[in-house]
Order: structure tokens, then sequence, then C-alpha cells
């Protein structure tokens, strides 16, 4: 990686739940204060991603008061029938969210995709258009709305908060398909927002973590466009000018 | 999410007050791995297991402090045993002898033997083994007249004969009754008995088990010694051995709600990626320490019943725990709750009767609240946190989280107060309940601050509001009082309306719901800065229509009182009618009072020369003649003129005080 590749976006919604794992086995799923790091990486990852890269999370900054709001929710059963219950959302929600991407070392297939000048401006582009597929703010329900933004601009309702701490929250799974291990891991940490600015910290750099079960990455390897019979019947030709 | 965190805080902070019984209705704040239970006879052994006595215990002394596992603390029928102190039908060997069902003596022998043959064993629990080994515990009982049998020496389903003696209390008044489906009505069931033990020794200086600290801590290590899955704490980030069950019992002692619960293996909620299954769990979603969630629900069970409310729905016959909102000091220190009127936070002591000659003003009632407030914040100290949380249930099994805020002490505080200053008012419907002899007389005070969310529910909808709608309500208001929002239109219109039709109520509930509409109207339109006191200098049309009123109210009610007649007034008629026509309907009113003002004469002058004064001050002639229908502010205008013209105490009553009827205050 040559040069820096950061991106800048904004996301907003009317609700974000980022389920906290303690309430929802239960059920009743109550969400956390500010988002995941997993969040916000399948955020991006909406907007634009290819298996050549990984994204990493490096800031965000929460825009609007933190509010929750609850819901009563009819969850359906696998049986049918359904069941009541009550999921408390965080309402009227907006970040500004900074991140960049690396490369998987784990797809050597893709070794010759690893165009940084590429991937880069295509994700400018698609921040621009407000991604490639849907938003969502932790659960489906909760759509979320992208836009390319400064990451400082803006008046924030946390600009002179001062330093808030928060207590053990979940950061994010490890896949096989980024880790090389055929095993699933979930890591925790203990984030700080300060001034409304959280910085995350590198998903290898998590220390705690706890090992969930034996999981078995896809072994999926492409050739790009030299994969057998995808051009088949088109010939190349020059095109007038 | 960082309940979890505060609470585990909290009940270190309050370490010091684990265990201690202070109220029999209270719930005390439990060591871990037990739960209370009310016992109803207490059997006293010696140290080899030898029956010495047994009593009936009085109901204010069956709280009781009993060892439980996961599985015993959440049962419901007929399954876990509790390992020392259970039911006759646990411990008895001899139970099927003596009622003909079957005991589950041989679980619950089974678990106390594992206790006492292991490394915690205590001398207690082995003289308690030894006992109930002999299987005579029903015997024992019986011979000590506790239980009653009949001819066919099997126990007595209810009592056969009628006490001979109405002060000693027997079994069969303190036993929780059993609804015998057959024959529709509550059965005593003398085999419902809760047994707890006494050990006598010689040298013991604590022979009462449930108070035995030793004991505990033996049970607890004991217990914490078999679990066998650890793994990470989702709470603590660290390594524990894992809990499988988590505590039910919240809101009261029957509620089976849990808010940590994983039963929904049927459902879509939290499978997907995670393979885990109901006969295989390995905590693959999420794990937390036992010792961990025992402290989180043991404070939070000791912290709702201690200083929470709880709101009830009925469904069907039964009332079952809804809503609960719980505020405390994650140091352990007294706090206001938030849910409470001004009147119950100021105290009774602090509130001067009728009594006295002095007559306190707004200003000095709120300053008592002001300075009472204050009071807390020496305790609480600038950066201490105060939590509050609100909890709900869709299901009966299930309990989730609706509110979570957490503050800083003073941050509290202030956001209490502001709430008392600006949606507050003068309220009459204070009660201080003083014995007297034997009967117990209800004195009303009048307060000046904010009135609580249950009573502006049933002010907006009426004392008989469904308990739905009520638990929505203070649902929307809590916002108001913690997070400082506005009160939403709805709720204060509704009241509004309601105060405005006053003969639809009685004098008392009518009194009550007006001073709570003006406090709300004072509130929503916080800008306008209404006083509580009479504004003479202000000029708006429904202020001043208020004034009207109350004088022509005032005036006919004295004129009454002087006949000693107790028909309701012309203007408490015409109430309703005047908010929606007010010029039309005070032509009507002031022709009304004509013969009154004659029979009144010179004494009429005062409220004549309000009524006078009052209709200089419309500003255009427009303003008095239209039509157009009045807002709540002419019920600010009411009340002051009204409290204006008020006899002071020399003076003849002239305003109703006396028919401020009795009315039974409920729990809030």
């Amino acid at each position: 990686m040559n040069k820096p590749n950061k991106v800048e976006f904004k996301v907003w919604g009317k609700y974000a739940l980022f389920t906290d794992p303690l309430t929802k086995i239960g059920g009743e799923k109550c969400s956390y204060h500010i988002p995941t790091y997993e969040a916000l990486k399948g955020i991006i990852s909406s907007v634009y991603w290819k298996p050549t890269i990984v994204w990493i999370i490096d800031k965000a900054r929460v825009m609007k008061k933190i509010r929750t709001q609850t819901r009563s929710a009819k969850p359906i059963d696998y049986s049918g029938g359904n069941s009541l219950a009550i999921y408390t959302y965080l309402t009227d929600v907006g970040y500004q969210v900074e991140a960049h991407f690396e490369w998987n070392k784990y797809r050597f297939d893709l070794e010759k995709d690893r165009n940084e000048n590429k991937h880069f401006f295509v994700a400018r582009r698609m921040i621009e258009k407000g991604g490639r597929r849907d938003t969502f703010l932790g659960t489906r329900e909760c759509q979320g709305y992208v836009e390319p933004c400064r990451f400082d601009e803006g008046v924030s309702d946390y600009d002179d908060y001062g330093e808030l701490a928060f207590d053990l929250m979940f950061h994010g799974f490890d896949y096989p398909d980024e880790s090389g291990k055929p095993e699933l891991w979930a890591r925790f940490w203990r984030p700080k927002m300060v001034n409304g600015i959280i910085d995350f910290i590198r998903p290898d750099k998590c220390t705690i973590k706890k090992f969930v079960r034996k999981m078995k990455a896809e072994k999926i390897q492409t050739d790009g466009l030299g994969e057998h019979g995808l051009l088949e019947g088109y010939v190349e030709s020059e095109v007038a000018q | 999410m960082s309940w979890m965190h505060r609470l585990y805080e909290t009940y270190e902070n309050c370490k010091s007050m684990v265990g201690k019984i202070e109220d029999d209705n209270q719930v005390p704040l439990l060591p871990i791995c037990h739960t209370t239970q009310k016992a109803q006879i207490e059997i006293v052994i010696d140290e080899d297991g030898n029956f010495r006595r047994a009593k009936v215990i009085p109901k204010k002394q069956a709280r009781t402090i009993i060892p439980c596992t996961e599985a015993s603390g959440g049962r419901t029928s007929g399954e876990a045993p509790h390992p020392l102190c259970d039911k006759l039908q646990y411990v008895a060997v001899d139970y099927s002898k003596f009622t003909g069902s079957e005991s589950y003596y041989q679980a619950f022998s089974e678990h106390l033997s594992d206790w006492s043959k292991s490394q915690d064993a205590h001398p207690k629990v082995l003289a308690i083994f030894k006992y109930v080994q002999r299987g005579k515990v029903i015997e024992d009982l019986i011979s000590c007249k506790i239980l009653h049998v009949g001819v066919d020496k099997m126990l007595l389903k209810k009592r056969r004969e009628t006490k001979k003696d109405k002060e000693t209390i027997d079994v069969f008044d303190l036993l929780p009754g059993r609804e015998n489906k057959k024959k529709d009505r509550i059965e005593n069931w003398q085999a419902d008995a809760f047994v707890r033990w006494i050990v006598e020794k010689e040298g013991e200086e604590c022979p009462k088990t449930w108070e035995d600290r030793t004991l505990w801590n033996k049970w607890i290590d004991y217990y914490s010694n078999k679990k066998n899955q650890r793994g990470l704490c989702y709470v603590t980030g660290e390594e524990k051995p894992y809990a499988e069950q988590h505590p039910a019992k919240l809101r009261t002692d029957g509620d089976k709600a849990k808010i940590i619960s994983s039963n929904d293996w049927g459902g879509f909620t939290f499978l997907g990626r995670f393979t885990d299954t109901k006969e295989n769990n390995t905590y693959q979603t999420c794990g937390i320490g036992f010792d961990v969630t025992q402290k989180v629900h043991s404070a939070l069970r000791w912290l709702i019943s201690r200083q929470g409310v709880v709101f009830y729905v009925k469904d069907g016959v039964k009332a079952s725990p809804a809503l609960t909102i719980v505020a405390w000091a994650v140091s352990g220190a007294q706090i206001p709750k938030p849910t409470d009127d001004a009147f119950a936070i100021l105290g009774e002591e602090n509130l001067v009767s009728d009594e006295s000659s002095v007559v306190s003003t707004a200003q000095e009632l709120a300053l008592r609240l002001k300075n009472k407030i204050a009071g807390y914040k020496a305790g609480l100290g600038d950066t201490s946190s105060v939590v509050i949380m609100g909890l709900d249930s869709a299901t009966p099994g299930r309990m989730a989280i609706t509110h979570y805020t957490e503050l800083t002490g003073s941050d509290f505080l202030e956001r209490l107060e502001h709430w008392h200053e600006s949606c507050a008012w003068i309220h009459d419907y204070g009660v201080i309940e003083q014995k007297e002899s034997k009967k117990v007389k209800r004195k009303y005070v009048r307060f000046v601050g904010a009135p609580s969310p249950k009573d502006i529910a049933e002010a907006a909808y009426g004392s008989k509001v469904d308990d739905k709608l009520k638990k929505a309500t203070v649902e929307r208001i809590l916002p108001c009082i913690i997070e400082g929002r506005q009160v939403s239109r709805d709720i204060v219109e509704s009241v509004v309306h309601r105060a405005s039709n006053r003969v639809g109520l009685e004098n008392w509930e009518w009194n009550k719901t007006l001073s709570i509409a003006c406090a709300l109207y004072r509130k929503l339109n916080e800008k306008e800065g209404y006083s509580m006191d009479l504004d003479e200098n202000r000029k708006t049309r429904d202020y001043l229509y208020g004034r009207l009123l109350a004088a022509a109210d005032c005036l006919e009610s004295f004129a009454l009182s002087l006949s000693e007649k107790k028909r309701p007034t012309n203007a408490a008629r015409l109430m309703q009618r005047f908010s929606d026509r007010p010029c039309d309907t005070w032509k009507d009113i002031e022709l009304y009072l004509t013969p009154y003002k004659a029979r009144l004469g010179g004494r009429a002058k005062k409220y004549m020369d309000v009524i006078d004064r009052v209709m200089s001050m419309f500003d255009s002639p427009d303003d008095f003649t239209s039509n157009k229908p009045l807002s709540g502010e002419f019920l600010l205008g009411f009340h002051c003129q009204r409290e204006k013209l008020k006899p002071k105490k020399n003076e003849p009553q002239s305003i109703d005080e006396e028919s401020v009827l009795d009315k039974e205050n409920e729990n809030i």
C-alpha cells in the first residue's frame, strides 16, 4: 500500500440497533449506544467491497445526541406463529466515519487485482452515489443513508462533551476468510468517546477475544476476467470513434 | 451494555448491606447463590440431629434467606429442590404417609448428602442431614401440634374447628392457599409449608441458619466449585465459570420474567451463524460469569424492592407486574425517586400541618422542596453516577430494558429540580395519615411542586384508566423528567379538557385535576413564565376570563355558605360551557349572580371589585366579545384568582374545603 487511501463518509438514519449480545439471546434486543466496529465495517462494505480488500475503520464521530426509543415487535418463530418482544433502538442517529482498506492477504488468487488507485477511486465514487447496496445500521430494518463528507466538518452534539468511557463492548468477528484460520473468533474492547470521536483499534490489536466455534473457510478462487467460459461468444473489436 | 457493569459496581459498593433484612416487606441485598422465601415453620434441632421443638413463624418474621441453585432459584413447580430449606414435600420422608401424594425427598436428600460429604460441608448442614434422614419430620411436627391430622391420620386440608383463641396464630393462618380447581376455592394445604432450621449447640452464637454468614460462604464455595464450563465473561472480560441459568423473581416474588434468558431456541433471534443447540449449549453467543450474574440480579432485585416503582397490568383476574422504573446511585447513596411527586420527596416531617397560624406562601413551599433536593447533593458528591432504568415485559417469561440513562449525581438532581420547578403548581391533595388511638385520621396538606407521572396519567384519562394506557403515559412522561424534554401536547390537552368539565368529577378529583392541569399547562408554555401567584398585570384573554369565572364562583359560593345551602354554584355548573363559549356563558353567569349580590349586599364588594377590574383589563372589546374557546390558560387564571379570594383563617369559610372526600391513596 503506497498512498493513504482514507475515505470519509457520513451515514445517518431514523433508527439504529447495534444489538448487545447480552440481550440478544433472550430476544428482547437492546442497542449499544455507539456503533460497533463490525457494524461500520458492514456499512462501508455495503457501499463498496471486493474480496481483494479488507476495510479497516479508523474513527467514527457521533453527530447527534444519543437517544433511545423502544418499539414492540412480533418476531416470527421457525414453526410459524409469533412471539412478542420489545426492542430498544437508537433513534435519529448520524455518524461521520473515516476508514481505509488493506489487501486481504489470504486471497492469493486476486493478487493481480491489487490496484490501489482502482479500488480507491471506485470506493469514492460509490460513496458519492450513496452505495452499491442497501446500508443498514446494525439490523436490517434500520435503513441508513450514506453521503460523502469531510470528517471534521459540521457541529456535533458532543463537540465539548469531554471523555465518555464505555464498558466492555463487542468489537467484531474474525471470520476465516480474513483471518486465515478455520475458526470463528469474537473480539471485545472498551471504547472511549472523546468529544464525540471514537478511535477504533485495529482488529489485530484487540486483546480480549473469545473462541466461538470451528468454521470452515469457503475456498473460493477466481481468475477474474480470465475465467473459463466467461467471455464465450464475445469477440474483441475496435470501437469506431 | 453498561447496565450490568453498573449493577455489578453497585453490588460491590453495597457489600456491607448484604444479608441485612431491614423491612419484612422489602427484599434484602442477597449474597450470591441465595434467594429469599417466606417460611412458615421453624424447626429447632441440636447438633446431633435430634428434634427439640418447633414453632409457627409470624408473618412479620417470615422472610428467610435460603441457599439456592440456579435451577431451584427459577423453579416453577415440582422440580429442583433447594439445597437446605424447602417445603415439607421435599424435606420429609414421611410425607407420602401423611398426605397420600408423592414426596420429592429423594432429590433433596441426594443434593444434601453430596454437600455434607464435600469439603465445604458445615456442621449445621451435617446436623440437618442427620435429622432429615431419620424421616420423622412430619411426625414430630404433629406431636408438637404444629401440623394437624384428622381421624384418618392424614394431614387436614383445612381447619377443622374454629380457633379457640383469636390471638395465637396457627399454621392455617400463614399458609399460601392452593387453588383446588375442582372445588373452585382456595384450600390451605398444610404440606405447602416451608421449613427453616435452627441448630442449637453450646457456645454457638448464631443458631439460626439463615443468619449464619459462615454457612452462606460454605454454600457459595461448594456451589462455585461445581461449575465446570468456563470462558470469557461478556461483562468483566475475564475468564470465569459460566452461569447456566439466570435468576428470575426480579420485580416481585412471583415474577417469572428474566432479563437474560436463552429460551429462544425456536425463533430466528440469535442463532444464524452460531451452531449451539438447546442440548449442546457451548455459549457461543454470549457467556456471563456465574458470580457476576448472581450479583447483578441480586442488586437489581434489592433496588427494585427498595426504591423502585412497579406498575401492574391486570390480565384477567391476576395483576402481573409490567413497567418497572428504578433509579439508584451506584455508590449506594440515597437519592429521591424521579417518579415521586413533590409531596413524597419532601417527606412528612417537613410539611407543616394546617394547624399552624402561618400560612406558607407558594414561594416558601417551593423553597423547602429545593432545599430537600439540595440536601441529597452532599450524600451523592459530584462524580457519583446515578442510573435510571426502566424494565418492561411483553411476554411473562422475558423482560426488556426499555430505558437506560446514566447521569452524574449533580446532573440528576439538577434535572429533577428543574422538573419540580417548571412543572410546578400549588397542590392541595397531599395526604398525611395520623394514627390517633384506633382511628386513622387523614390530613390534607398543601405542597408545591410537580405531580407524579401516575397522577398525571390518572388526571389525563380518569382514575379508572386502563393499566396499559397508564403505563404508556408514565413511559412518555419519564423522559420529560430525566432528559428535560417537553411534555407532549396531547397529554396536556387531555388533562385541561377533563379539568374544564367540573360537573363530571367529584369535588376532590376535580381539584386535583385542576392543579395538575395548571402545572402541566405551565410546563408546556414555559417561555410564558406563568407565576403561581395571581398576576394582576396579565392581559391575555384566557387568563382574564379565568379570573372572571373564579370571582363569580367565589361570590356565589360565599352566599351559599352563609345560607348553609350545599348545592354547586352556577359557575361550577357552567364551567364546561364557559370554556367553549366564554362570552355568551358569562352573560348568563352574571345574570345568575344578581340574587346573590342582593343577598350579600356590602359583603359582595370585594368580588365585584375584582370583576370590574378584570372587565376593564380586556385589551380590546373584540377580545371580550369573541366566543372562541378558551385554552388551558383560563385554568391558571381561575386557580390564582380563587386562591386570592379565599378567606384567611379568621374569616368564615366560603370555599368547600371540607368536601375534599376521603380517597384511598393507592401505593405508587
